[in-house]
C-alpha cells in the first residue's frame, strides 16, 4: 500500500490528537488528552471548525446586541452618542460593530464551517496543516478578545476629536488585535486552499470539486488578496501612531485612522465575507430537493466570478482623492457588476428546485428556506451597491453602504444557519434543533432586509453625505424599523447559538469529530 | 503477445508543504506590494505638490546596491540548499543554509547601517514615516524567512532528509525568493529613484 498525502494527513492527525496508537486501541484511550485539554491540542479539523463555529456564534450575539444599542441610538435622532455618553464612544462602539461582524463573526463563522466540512468533501482525512489550523483558532480569539478588551479600554480604530496620548496606547492595542486576527484567518484560508488543491482525491478535478469547497477555494483567493493590503495599512497606522503626533498624510480632518481601514467593510471588499454563501446556497437548495445541478461547470465559473469581483484592495480611497478611485470606471464596474453572478446563482438554483422533488415538506425546510434567504439578501446587498455606484444618485457617501454591509452580513449568519442544519453531523455532532433553526433563520431574514431596506431608504433621504446617520431626524420611521431589525438579528444569532450549543449532545471531544 | 499488468502510478499531487507556503507568500507579497504603493503613492503625491521628498544626499545608493548584490547571491544559496536536500546531501545542505542565513545577517547589519547614516526621525513626515515602515516590514519578512531556513537547518542534523524536509527546504526557499524579490522593490524604488 502506497501512503498517499491524505494517508499522511491523517497519520500525522492520529500522532498530534496524542499518541501513535491506532483507532480502537487500547492504549489510545489512556494517551488521550483531558478534556479540558482537548481545545488546545486537538489536531481534528472538525473539532477546530466546530470551535470557530461556536465562538463566532457568540461573538455574533455580542456584536449584535452592539447593533441594537447603536440602532437605539440613532433613534434617539438629536444627538445619539448620548446613550454611550459620548462622541468618540459612540464612533468606537459604530467601528466595533463593523469590523467586529467581518473579522469576528461572518468570516470566521463560513471558516469554520470550511475546516470541518472540506476534508470530507475532497476526499481528505483531515485538513492539509490540522496544526496551523488549532493556531488559527487560538490566535483569532486571542486577537479578538484583544479588540474588544482594547476597545473597551478607548482604543479602536481612530477618534473623532483627535487622538489623545491614553487613546493612542489603546489603539496600538487594537491594531495589534485586527493584525492577528486578519493574519489567523489568512492561516486558515491557506490551510483550506491547500487541502482542496494537495488533498483532494485521486480522479477529481477542480472543476469536480463540490460547490461548497470550491467556493471556500475562491474565498481563500480573496481572502489572500485582500486581507494582506489591510495588514499594510495596519503597519503604516502604527508607525504614524507610535510617532505622534501623528502625520496622517496631511489630512485634516479625524478619525484617520478609520478612514484608511473603511474600504475593508465596503464595497467591493466587504463581498469577500459572502463567497462561500454562493457554495452553502446551492448545496444546501441541491440537498434539500435532492437534485444535483445540470450544469455543475456554470456554478464554478459563477463563483469563481463573484470572488473576482470581490477582491477588493485596489479600493481603499484614503491616499488618493475619493473622488478619483470611487467616480472611476472599475470601481462603477465592479460595482455593477457584482449583481450579474448572483443573478446568475439564483437562476441556477431555480433549476435545481425544478429538477428536484418539490414537496411541501422540501420546499419548507429549513435549509432550503436559509439558503433562498440569504441568496435574496445578498442579492439585495449587491443591488443596493449597484445604485450605490451610479454617480447621479449621489449615494456613495450614505447609508447606502451600510445596506450593501448589512446584506451581506446577514446572508452570511444566514448561510452559517443553513450549514449547521446540513452539516450537523460534521459540524455540531448532535442535529441543530428544527425550532432554533427555522427561528434562527426567520429572525435572521427578517432582521436583515429590514436593515438593508431601512439604510437604502435613509440613503435617498440624505441631504448630504451622512455615513453615520447622524442627520436622519426627518426619517423617524425608518430609524425605528432599523432598530427593529437589529433586535431580529441579534434575536436570531442568539436563536442559532443556542440551537448549536444544544446540538452538542456528546461533549465536544468525545469520539474525535465525525468528519 | 503477453501483456504484464502493472500497478496503477501513484496519483501526483501538489506538495502539500510547497502548495501551503505559496499561498502563503502570495499573501505576504501582496502585503509588501501595497506598502510600497502607498510609498509610491505618496511620493508621487508630494513631488506634484513641489514638496521635496528625502532631502538631497541623505539616502545613499551604495549601500542599498551592496544589500541587493548579497541577496542576488542568497538566491543562489538557498537553491543550493533545496537542491541538497532534494539530493539528501546533508552536508552541502548544511553549508548552503548557512551561507544563506549568514548573508540575511549581512543584509540586516547593513540596514542598521542605513538607518545610522540616514538618522530619519519616524515622525520627521510622511517621507521618513514611510521609509521606517517599508524597509522596517521587509526587515521583518527577512526575519521571518531567515526563521523558516534556520527551523528546516535544524531538522536536517536532527534527522535524515526525507520528502517533508526537502518540500520544508523547498518552501522556504520559494520564501526567500519571494523576500529578494520585495528587496528588489524596496532597491529600485526607495533607494533608485528616492
Amino acid at each position: 500500500m502506497t501512503l498517499t498525502e491524505p494517508a499522511i494527513a491523517e497519520s500525522e492527525a492520529a500522532s498530534g490528537a496524542g499518541g501513535a496508537a491506532g483507532p480502537g486501541s487500547s492504549d489510545e484511550a489512556a494517551a488521550a488528552p483531558s478534556i479540558l485539554a482537548q481545545p488546545f491540542v486537538t489536531s481534528d479539523a472538525s473539532e477546530v471548525g466546530r470551535l470557530f463555529v461556536l465562538t463566532s456564534l457568540l461573538l455574533a450575539v455580542g456584536t449584535s446586541v452592539v447593533g441594537v444599542l447603536l440602532s437605539l441610538g440613532r433613534t434617539e435622532a438629536a444627538a445619539p452618542w448620548e446613550l454611550f455618553g459620548g462622541f468618540n464612544a459612540y464612533f468606537r462602539m459604530w467601528t466595533l460593530y463593523r469590523m467586529s461582524f467581518m473579522l469576528l463573526v461572518v468570516m470566521p463563522l463560513l471558516l469554520g464551517v470550511a475546516l470541518a466540512v472540506v476534508p470530507s468533501q475532497v476526499g481528505a482525512g483531515n485538513v492539509a496543516f490540522p496544526r496551523a489550523a488549532l493556531a488559527s483558532f487560538w490566535s483569532w480569539l486571542i486577537g479578538a478578545v484583544v479588540i474588544v478588551v482594547s476597545v473597551l479600554a478607548g482604543g479602536g480604530w481612530g477618534a473623532i476629536d483627535g487622538v489623545t496620548g491614553n487613546e493612542s496606547d489603546a489603539m496600538a492595542l487594537t491594531l495589534l488585535g485586527t493584525g492577528m486576527v486578519i493574519a489567523a484567518l489568512l492561516l486558515g484560508a491557506v490551510t483550506v486552499a491547500t487541502t482542496v488543491i494537495s488533498l483532494r482525491q485521486t480522479g477529481m478535478s477542480l472543476l469536480d470539486v463540490p460547490p461548497f469547497s470550491w467556493s471556500m477555494l475562491v474565498a481563500a483567493a480573496a481572502w489572500l488578496f485582500t486581507l494582506p493590503v489591510a495588514v499594510a495599512n495596519l503597519v503604516v497606522i502604527y508607525a504614524d501612531l507610535r510617532g505622534r503626533p501623528a502625520i496622517a498624510f496631511g489630512r485634516a480632518e479625524s478619525p484617520d485612522i478609520w478612514l484608511q481601514l473603511d474600504w475593508l467593510v465596503e464595497q467591493p471588499a466587504v463581498y469577500i465575507m459572502a463567497v462561500p454563501v454562493l457554495g452553502i446556497a446551492v448545496e444546501a437548495v441541491g440537498a434539500a430537493v435532492g437534485a444535483r445541478s445540470s450544469r455543475p461547470e456554470a456554478i464554478t465559473v459563477i463563483v469563481g466570478l463573484f470572488g473576482l469581483l470581490a477582491v477588493g484592495g485596489w479600493s481603499q480611497d484614503y491616499f488618493t482623492a475619493p473622488q478619483d478611485l470611487r467616480d472611476g470606471l472599475v470601481y462603477v464596474a465592479f460595482g455593477l457588476a457584482a449583481v450579474v453572478p448572483l443573478a446568475a446563482l439564483a437562476g441556477g438554483a431555480a433549476e435545481l428546485v425544478l429538477r428536484g422533488a418539490r414537496t411541501r415538506d422540501r420546499l419548507l425546510d429549513t435549509r432550503m428556506l436559509g439558503a433562498g434567504a440569504a441568496m435574496k439578501l445578498l442579492g439585495a446587498a449587491a443591488l443596493a451597491g449597484a445604485l450605490r455606484v451610479i454617480e447621479p444618485l449621489d449615494l456613495l457617501e450614505t447609508t447606502a453602504t451600510w445596506a450593501v454591509f448589512h446584506g451581506v452580513v446577514a446572508a452570511g449568519l444566514l448561510a452559517g444557519v443553513v450549514a449547521l442544519r446540513n452539516w450537523s453531523d460534521v459540524l455540531l455532532i448532535g442535529p441543530l434543533p428544527a425550532a432554533a433553526g427555522r427561528g434562527a433563520v426567520a429572525l435572521l431574514a427578517g432582521g436583515g432586509g429590514l436593515l438593508v431596506l431601512s439604510d437604502l431608504i435613509s440613503a435617498f433621504l440624505a441631504d448630504a453625505p451622512d455615513l453615520m446617520a447622524l442627520a436622519l431626524d426627518g426619517s423617524a420611521v425608518l430609524n425605528v424599523a432599523a432598530f427593529v431589525g437589529s433586535v431580529l438579528v441579534a434575536a436570531g444569532a442568539a436563536a442559532a447559538a443556542l440551537g448549536a450549543v444544544s446540538a452538542l449532545r456528546t461533549p465536544l471531544v468525545a469520539g474525535g469529530g465525525a468528519t | 503477445m503477453r501483456t504484464t499488468a502493472l500497478p496503477a502510478a501513484e496519483a501526483t499531487r501538489p506538495r502539500t508543504v510547497v502548495v501551503g507556503a505559496l499561498l502563503a507568500t502570495g499573501a505576504v507579497f501582496t502585503a509588501f506590494a501595497a506598502l510600497v504603493a502607498v510609498y509610491v503613492q505618496q511620493r508621487q503625491l508630494a513631488r506634484a505638490t513641489g514638496q521635496e521628498w528625502f532631502p538631497e544626499g541623505s539616502v545613499e545608493l551604495g549601500p542599498a546596491g551592496m544589500m541587493m548584490m548579497t541577496l542576488v547571491l542568497s538566491m543562489v544559496t538557498v537553491q543550493w540548499a533545496v537542491q541538497a536536500a532534494r539530493d539528501e546531501d546533508r552536508p552541502h545542505g548544511f553549508i548552503a543554509l548557512g551561507v544563506t542565513l549568514m548573508f540575511g545577517a549581512a543584509v540586516i547589519n547593513q540596514f542598521w547601517f542605513v538607518y545610522t547614516d540616514t538618522a530619519f526621525a519616524i515622525d520627521g513626515g510622511r517621507a521618513e514615516l514611510l521609509f521606517y515602515a517599508v524597509t522596517g516590514s521587509f526587515i521583518a519578512m527577512l526575519i521571518g524567512g531567515m526563521a523558516m531556513l534556520a527551523v528546516t537547518t535544524i531538522r536536517s542534523l536532527m534527522g535524515p532528509f526525507g520528502r517533508d524536509l526537502a518540500h520544508g527546504v523547498q518552501a522556504a526557499g520559494a520564501y526567500w525568493h519571494m523576500c529578494v524579490l520585495c528587496y528588489f522593490l524596496v532597491w529600485y524604488v526607495v533607494f533608485v529613484t528616492k
